[in-house]
């Protein structure tokens, strides 16, 4: 795909990367910030997702409140979303009002307000989306196991942020953040639709490009010690069933390692599309998991995960236990999967069928310009947009040793972290 | 049958009587198949809750010559994908496949479809699995405000005051036996196909006629039937205390229209006014935006065979719970009064028809238009009559749509969460 993305870089640092699609009359256009939880510093967790949430909120051109109809009444479609190592915001629309989403992205990255009663609103809006994922059980147990498997990382706190923090953030505060990462150089703008490269290129250099270029970012947060011992948690509320979530401190997705662990992770329950968060797609039946955890009874489903990231992040697996099963059961099942591929590998039937998986992933997200233009950005605001499709030659030349190296390198039990979400109504 | 133009609408009806919808859609490599039975829960007897979901998921447990195990490995080690699943009015099946895997989709499909096996194992597995889905529903807040405020709604009797996933107790008591009884059920002639990709629409119609030729049903087919549902009288309220959770889920409905009913598009639009557009019409900007109280708020219309719920709902902390059924209550009232304003008006005339291209980017997109413009009977020209369908309705038509449906003296309430 990205031999046919056209790259250029404005004079104010601002990558442009844009593909022409001409299966529909439609078009999309992305803004990827190199901002997320992995920018925050305590006493200031969930400031990004709340920056993200006022840029809906008002500037000169287009107050508060009108954006979402002005989207609207053009046929559109938009959402934002801020995760560890990136914000993202999209509008898709009709191919012919694809000019709306330059103007809404180039006013917002500098003209946002922030107005206080604003900012007031959207707290007690933000406490109530975390107060929503709080009814989820599965919200508890990984908020646990993050907090217990980073030591020092900002990785360690959710990207919604924790509850006093927000009830503490001050506009200033939010300003100051937005000033410091919204910026062209920090930023990458992403089209894909039924146009023509050239005029929308032009397009968006009238735009952005006198938009100035920000001072040098803040440096790169604390890494994250290597770990030395197994950690353990245990979360105890009121809950439907038990919860087992694992993770094992996982090398960045620049580093040569990361493609045979999205094998592996495809050994295990079947091959996704890289995305946004990473999973996704329903848990394969035919990978190993499912055999192991779901057809056995110990597990109603089970699933695994690795997600592409800045900095080293967590190659994850899971299981919803079935009733009456103890969650140490359902453990030693995960990790004797793990413990299987250590000591004997992956067949080759299990890389082909992988293989042919992955293509179909891409045709499958070659149908949406949404798609496409999501997978660019992310993979920029990372790595390199090229490895959209360089992953897939590095995905195609991993061997069935590569996986069993990577599983005894980094599948260890000092680098693991095990949460239990064990119900207990009397919590 | 003669060639087909592309970009057109392929409609075979099978000597079954089964309606297959072919279109050619070439922008990837990919093919998607969406298909339903209209035979689903408003059949089972209310003692047999979940039944028809349970059967629609069995599918796949065993078919024609393939375990479980089989179609899986088979499928997915393809990259394709086969489901099947029930709901209330009818029973949908999917595929989705690289071009060249289209034959296997469709073989297994019609397995599933005509010869499903039930291997009383694979139920058992089924059956646990569905039983731990219901423990976790069943301690979710917005499942639990909707199954009280659905049981206000609708009489014991009527298929819809019941959740078509059936309760523990039921689901518990279905046997391997009343899965194959209901599965008899289902009928070519209640069926339809939607296969959309980039696929040769005569050769796809040759396939079809191959493989669910032998799909024979001698007796007539039994279609699903919703009655009316008796109006409501006063107001009702059930408040469900959860006292683990942190957030309440709360509900306000009344009962809303059949899709084939005349004011259906005039429902659309004032639904789509009041709790849609943008970020949840009316209701997201008053609950939301102006008094910070959700993270969400919108209204919602279930309009199809049977006349399902319009309804409002928002997520709020316990001592937001008065204020937003106020502001909620409010919001309506003001609709029913005032009706839109132009501008309001313009802006939905100008999101649906707009977004129309939007909705049809995707092969699975277009799969499951067709299959909603069959279900309804909307004519093959039905994207192409829309936007003129849309820019008919009017200020009064959607005053009035909002006057005989919406309500704020007669109406449903449920509250679930640490209340």
């Amino acid at each position: 795909m990205s031999d046919s993305v056209i790259a250029h870089t404005l004079p104010n640092g601002m990558l442009v990367l844009l593909k022409e699609a001409h299966g529909a009359p439609v078009a999309t256009s992305w803004i990827w910030y190199r901002v997320g939880s992995r920018n925050e510093a305590s006493g200031r967790t969930g400031i990004s997702h709340w920056v993200e949430h006022m840029l809906f909120k008002g500037t000169p051109q287009i107050p508060a409140g009108h954006l979402d109809r002005l989207v609207a009444r053009n046929g559109g479609v938009f959402n934002g979303f801020t995760w560890i190592d990136y914000t993202a915001y999209y509008e898709t629309l009709p191919a012919d009002r694809i000019a709306l989403g330059l103007q809404i992205e180039s006013d917002r990255m500098v003209n946002a307000l922030f107005a206080e009663e604003e900012v007031e609103s959207e707290r007690t809006v933000i406490i109530s989306e975390l107060e929503g994922y709080a009814n989820e059980p599965e919200t508890w147990l990984d908020e646990a196991v993050k907090d217990a498997a980073f030591t020092r990382h900002p990785y360690r706190h959710p990207v919604i942020g924790y509850r006093a923090d927000l009830e503490a953030m001050t506009r200033a505060d939010l300003y100051d953040h937005y000033q410091t990462f919204y910026m062209p150089n920090n930023a990458v703008l992403v089209l894909v639709g039924d146009f023509n490269a050239d005029a929308m290129l032009r397009q968006a250099e009238a735009a952005f490009a006198d938009l100035p270029a920000g001072p040098p970012l803040p440096q790169a947060p604390t890494a994250e010690p290597a770990p030395q011992a197994e950690r353990r948690v245990i979360v105890r509320r009121p809950g439907p069933a038990a919860y087992v979530q694992i993770g094992y401190l996982a090398p960045d997705c620049r580093s040569p390692d990361f493609a045979p662990l999205a094998i592996l992770d495809s050994a295990l329950s079947g091959a996704k599309s890289l995305t946004f968060m990473g999973g996704g797609t329903q848990t394969n039946r035919s990978a190993r998991l499912y055999p192991a955890l779901v057809e056995s009874g110990l597990a109603a489903s089970a699933w695994s995960g690795v997600t592409p990231s800045r900095d080293p992040y967590l190659f994850e697996l899971g299981a919803t236990a079935s009733e009456g099963v103890d969650p140490a059961a359902v453990e030693a099942a995960l990790i004797a999967e793990v413990t299987k591929i250590q000591q004997d590998g992956i067949a080759e039937s299990e890389l082909a069928r992988t293989r042919k998986q992955m293509r179909a992933q891409v045709a499958y997200s070659g149908e949406s310009v949404t798609n496409q233009a999501m997978q660019l950005g992310m993979w920029e605001a990372l790595d390199s947009y090229r490895r959209v499709d360089t992953l897939l030659d590095e995905l195609a030349s991993v061997s069935a040793e590569d996986v069993r190296r990577v599983a005894q390198t980094y599948l260890t039990s000092h680098r693991r972290t095990v949460g239990y979400f064990v119900p207990d109504e009397s919590a | 049958m003669s060639s087909i133009e592309p970009g057109t609408t392929l409609r075979h009806v099978l000597p079954n009587g089964m309606v297959a919808l072919i279109r050619r859609n070439p922008g990837a490599p990919t093919v998607s198949v969406r298909g339903e039975i209209r035979v689903g829960a408003a059949m089972e007897p209310v003692e047999q809750g979940g039944l028809a979901v349970f059967t629609g998921a069995a599918l796949i447990r065993g078919a024609g010559e393939r375990s479980f195990q089989q179609i899986v490995a088979e499928t997915e080690g393809r990259g394709c994908s086969v489901s099947a699943g029930g709901g209330v009015q009818a029973s949908g099946f999917a595929g989705k496949a690289l071009s060249e895997d289209l034959p296997l989709i469709l073989e297994v499909l019609a397995d599933m479809l005509i010869r499903p096996t039930f291997p009383a194992v694979e139920v058992e597995r089924l059956r646990s699995q569905f039983l731990s889905g219901l423990r976790e529903s069943e301690q979710d807040t917005g499942y639990r405000a909707s199954i009280a405020a659905q049981a206000m709604l609708y009489p014991a009797s009527h298929p819809f005051s019941q959740p078509s996933g059936g309760t523990l107790d039921s689901v518990a008591a279905i046997t391997r036996d009343d899965l194959a009884r209901f599965h008899r059920r289902y009928h070519p002639a209640l069926t339809s196909i939607a296969v959309v990709g980039d696929i040769d629409p005569l050769a796809v119609v040759a396939e079809l006629e191959r493989r669910f030729a032998g799909w024979q049903i001698t007796d007539a087919p039994e279609a699903v039937y919703i009655p009316d549902a008796p109006p409501l009288t006063g107001i009702q309220r059930r408040d469900i205390p959860m006292p683990g959770k942190v957030q309440a889920d709360l509900i306000w409905s009344v009962h809303g229209l059949r899709r084939a009913d005349p004011d259906y598009y005039a429902a659309m639009v004032a639904n789509m006014i009041l709790g849609q557009i943008g970020m949840g019409g009316r209701l997201g900007e008053q609950v939301r935006e102006e008094q910070g109280m959700a993270y969400y708020c919108y209204s919602d219309i279930e309009a199809d065979l049977g006349a399902g719920p319009w309804m409002a709902a928002a997520g709020v902390s316990p001592e937001n719970v008065e204020p937003a059924i106020e502001a909620i209550l409010e919001e309506i009232d003001l609709f029913r009064q005032d009706g839109p304003t132009d501008e309001e008006l313009d802006d939905a005339h100008a999101y649906l028809t707009g977004s129309l291209v939007i909705g049809l980017e995707t092969s699975d997109g277009i799969a499951g238009s067709l299959l909603g413009i069959e279900r309804h009977g909307l004519g093959s020209d039905y994207i192409a009559r829309y936007p003129a369908i849309i820019a008919a309705i009017d200020h009064e038509q959607v005053i009035a749509a909002a006057q005989k449906y919406l309500s704020t003296e007669v109406y449903v309430l449920a509250v679930a969460g640490p209340v």
